[in-house]
């Protein structure tokens, strides 16, 4: 496996971050601002700023085909930004209509429409209405009783999994008329107008959930909750129990986020500052290991040679260990997103992942 | 109007779509009511158990079924069974213990049940101390002597403490998190 591609691009923590299709620009949720970075060589640079929001940005998506990017944020507003002819983006104003904070947002796969979750308990699906030139919202309301923490899309752009600190996980339609094609019956649902729920899933402890994901095929949905536990659910019919639903609890710290690799493969990664690897099916699910083998040589024993470091070598004589402030793992805080990276032929070859300690890696599996 | 303070108007109750107005029973995992008299007669089959030298076999029952849907008497009924269990078993057969426990289906559901107790315990044993020995001093100094004082406290506490160590050895912080998140309370 080779080693990671870490970049350490400030110190303030990163709520979120998504690459371009290309994977050439990246944009980085930093405090009330989202950071666009350009690859140039091995490195990224610093090229463009969006300013706009007052408050903390709490998440950000890169539409893969449009370029197209949504940011939202704690100022319970969301904007969608667009490249100008005159160089800089554009931003456009979203029209939630939420009275908190908006805490997260992804594009659906068919890029016309976005859900934002919010502290509001709805979740605003938001779609361009082509006669006001205008970003609209629909909420979708029922019965969400607490914040909505993350939300994730089936490939058919109508089904979407919002997971919440209400400690449930559901599976809202989100079909809006004029904007989405009549969806094809599966397993979740057949007839779907909007705000139909199509599952809704509690997990043991009911702790908060932070992460949801359709697996690539949308015939699973896995969810990871505060209580160390990941949890998939198979649906088998709809309006009938699931075939199957899967949980494990684990010795680690829970999981901020997780990504399918493959129908039977999910990368998870949280508090415990390093990604691991899922493995199961219908009949059980286990973890398989983590991404990085721990004391890796070239790592962690690069070290610049400089005065300060000779001095601190001084500091630290007869300590047993010169450098216990710095974690084994390659993140050094808290993994907040982790995203697929590249793909071939429905299988995620690379994922990147981003977090407190202000660094992106990318990772091949 | 003008008397009206505005700042005291309870508007929870005024907006239908409030969370104050849920029903936040909807909010937690179901659990099974459980009356006072099942917990002691649950205890008391324990209790034969650990008579008969059954240690292990206690702990598993007790642990097996926790009664979330007691009310307070019937929870720390349950509590002091534990207690008196942990007590009962040596150091050296905690860590075999537990890993079996683990190692057996629904294994880590036990424990976060055994982590359950053992913070709880940690939290009576306190409270007891306090209430015995906080004497309110002019220099305000008066937790040194909480600390210090109550030696029947003190050794429950070090059983807990050793019993704990044990247990997230085995069962790793994921198992802290869970009593943490859960809603279910013993």
């Amino acid at each position: 496996m080779p080693a990671p591609e870490v970049h350490h691009l400030f110190h303030y923590p990163i709520a979120d971050h998504s690459f371009s299709a290309d994977r050439q620009t990246l944009a980085v949720a930093r405090e009330s601002n989202v950071d666009i970075y350009q690859r140039a060589g091995g490195k990224f640079q610093l090229k463009d700023e969006l300013k706009g929001h007052d408050k903390t940005v709490t998440s950000v998506d890169i539409a893969p085909n449009s370029g197209k990017i949504v940011t939202c944020s704690q100022d319970r507003n969301a904007y969608v930004w667009e490249p100008s002819p005159e160089g800089g983006w554009k931003p456009t104003l979203v029209l939630l209509r939420i009275n908190r904070a908006a805490t997260f947002v992804r594009w659906a796969p068919s890029e016309t429409k976005f859900a934002v979750g919010s502290g509001a308990r709805l979740i605003p699906v938001c779609y361009f209405e082509e006669e006001d030139n205008w970003w609209v919202s629909k909420h979708l309301k029922k019965p969400i009783r607490s914040t909505i923490t993350c939300v994730s899309w089936h490939p058919n752009s109508v089904l979407l999994a919002a997971g919440s600190t209400d400690g449930h996980a559901r599976v809202f339609s989100s079909f809006v008329k004029g904007v989405d094609a009549r969806p094809e019956p599966s397993a979740w649902g057949e007839r779907l107008p909007f705000n139909t729920v199509c599952g809704e899933f509690l997990n043991k402890t009911a702790g908060w959930v932070h992460s949801v994901a359709f697996s690539p095929s949308g015939n699973a949905l896995a969810f990871a909750a505060h209580d160390s536990s990941l949890t998939v659910v198979y649906p088998s019919a709809p309006e009938q129990p699931p075939r199957a639903v899967v949980s494990i609890s684990m010795q680690l710290l829970p999981f901020m986020s997780i990504v399918w690799t493959k129908e039977d493969e999910i990368v998870a990664a949280g508090y415990d500052c390093e990604a691991y690897r899922l493995q199961g099916d219908e009949s059980g699910w286990q973890l398989a290991g983590s991404l990085e083998s721990k004391g890796r040589p070239g790592v962690q024993d690069h070290r610049e040679e400089s005065a300060l470091n000779m001095f601190r070598q001084m500091d630290l004589k007869g300590k047993a260990s010169a450098d216990d402030t710095k974690l084994k793992t390659v993140h050094q805080n808290t993994i907040n997103t982790v995203r697929s990276y590249e793909e071939n032929g429905g299988t995620v070859s690379k994922i990147s992942t981003s977090g407190v300690d202000g660094r992106v890696v990318v990772w091949t599996l | 109007m003008a008397t009206l303070n505005w700042r005291t108007i309870n508007i929870d109750a005024l907006d239908p779509d409030s969370p104050a107005n849920f029903d936040l029973s909807t909010l937690t995992p179901d659990v099974a009511s459980a009356s006072t008299a099942d917990v002691q007669s649950l205890a008391g089959q324990i209790r034969q158990l650990l008579r008969a030298g059954d240690n292990e076999g206690a702990l598993q029952g007790a642990l097996e079924n926790p009664p979330y849907g007691a009310d307070e008497r019937g929870k720390d009924i349950h509590l002091a069974t534990v207690i008196e269990i942990l007590q009962s078993i040596r150091q050296s057969e905690m860590s075999p213990i537990l890993s079996r426990i683990y190692s057996a289906p629904g294994g880590t559901e036990a424990l976060d049940v055994l982590m359950k107790y053992i913070y709880k315990g940690m939290a009576q044993s306190n409270t007891a101390n306090t209430a015995k020995t906080m004497t309110p001093q002019a220099t305000g100094f008066s937790q040194i002597h909480a600390r210090g004082g109550g030696e029947g406290g003190g050794q429950a506490m070090s059983v807990l403490l050793s019993w704990h160590e044990k247990l997230v050895e085995i069962a790793g912080p994921g198992c802290i998190v869970r009593v943490m998140t859960d809603r279910r309370t013993v």
